[in-house]
């Protein structure tokens, strides 16, 4: 793919991911077919910031693992209103790594 | 109470971040939870047990933080139960309760003024070691 394209996926997506992560994905990119650009376009990337305000409103709800597509976690974490509390908690300094985590395994399914 | 001996290697920024949220989690945990005291160890726990495959510094600070409040807990549920058992029990207010419980308030202030410098220090990058509670850490958290 061109620098020039890669370069601004990266300006505009980076925040999908965590720092230490771009490096490598700017160098997987470069070799990527250009083929593929719409469907990288088109990937489900989550805003971790956006998870983390759900997170806090509705985590005791489990919306935000539902948000996530952990939707196990979700039933469960909605079942015992967010473990009773503590898992919400937990949730709202775990959910922004999550977010960028499930973001790199989208890419790489885009990629691969 | 606290020193900064150098760690195996330097930290990289979002290492920094996950270490300084463990000790964050706590002090919300704490605040949140009062006043059972309970709430903030299980936090701990969970949040060790999510950041179990993390780095090795991610996880010494998850220990780290674990270990204080592991440590605090039997001495805040004995504080607790003794307070119920004279709001709703027989017992009266003796002069080892009121020693117990300053002792008690005087451990968590000191506890909950660590986990702050903690979490502001490891948020920086640095390593900082508690007395007691770092040197069990190390023997816990191989790298």
């Amino acid at each position: 793919m061109e620098q020039q394209k890669v370069d601004m996926f990266l300006m505009t997506q980076g925040k999908y991911f965590e720092g230490y992560q771009l490096p490598a994905i700017r160098d997987q990119l470069l070799k990527m077919d250009d083929s593929k650009f719409i469907m990288l376009q088109a990937a489900n990337l989550k805003d971790p910031t956006t998870t983390l305000i759900i997170s806090i409103v509705g985590g005791s709800l489990g919306i935000d693992r539902f948000f996530l597509g952990d939707t196990g976690l979700g039933i469960a974490k909605l079942l015992t209103c967010g473990g009773i509390g503590i898992w919400a908690i937990v949730d709202w300094f775990l959910i922004q790594g999550r977010a960028r985590e499930l973001n790199m395994e989208r890419l790489q399914r885009v990629l691969f | 109470m606290t020193e900064h001996p150098s760690f195996s290697y330097t930290p990289n920024e979002y290492e920094a971040e996950k270490a300084s949220n463990s000790y964050l989690m706590s002090v919300i945990a704490v605040m949140i939870g009062l006043p059972l005291p309970v709430i903030n160890l299980i936090a701990t726990a969970i949040f060790f047990i999510a950041n179990k495959r993390a780095t090795h510094f991610v996880r010494w600070h998850c220990m780290q933080a674990l270990l204080s409040q592991g440590f605090t807990f039997p001495m805040n549920v004995t504080g607790v139960y003794w307070t119920l058992s004279i709001v709703f029990g027989a017992n009266i207010i003796s002069n080892n309760y009121i020693a117990y419980m300053t002792t008690i308030v005087v451990f968590n202030i000191a506890e909950f003024i660590a986990t702050v410098y903690a979490a502001v220090q490891t948020r920086k990058g640095n390593h900082v070691e508690w007395w007691l509670f770092g040197p069990l850490t190390h023997l816990l958290i191989k790298a």
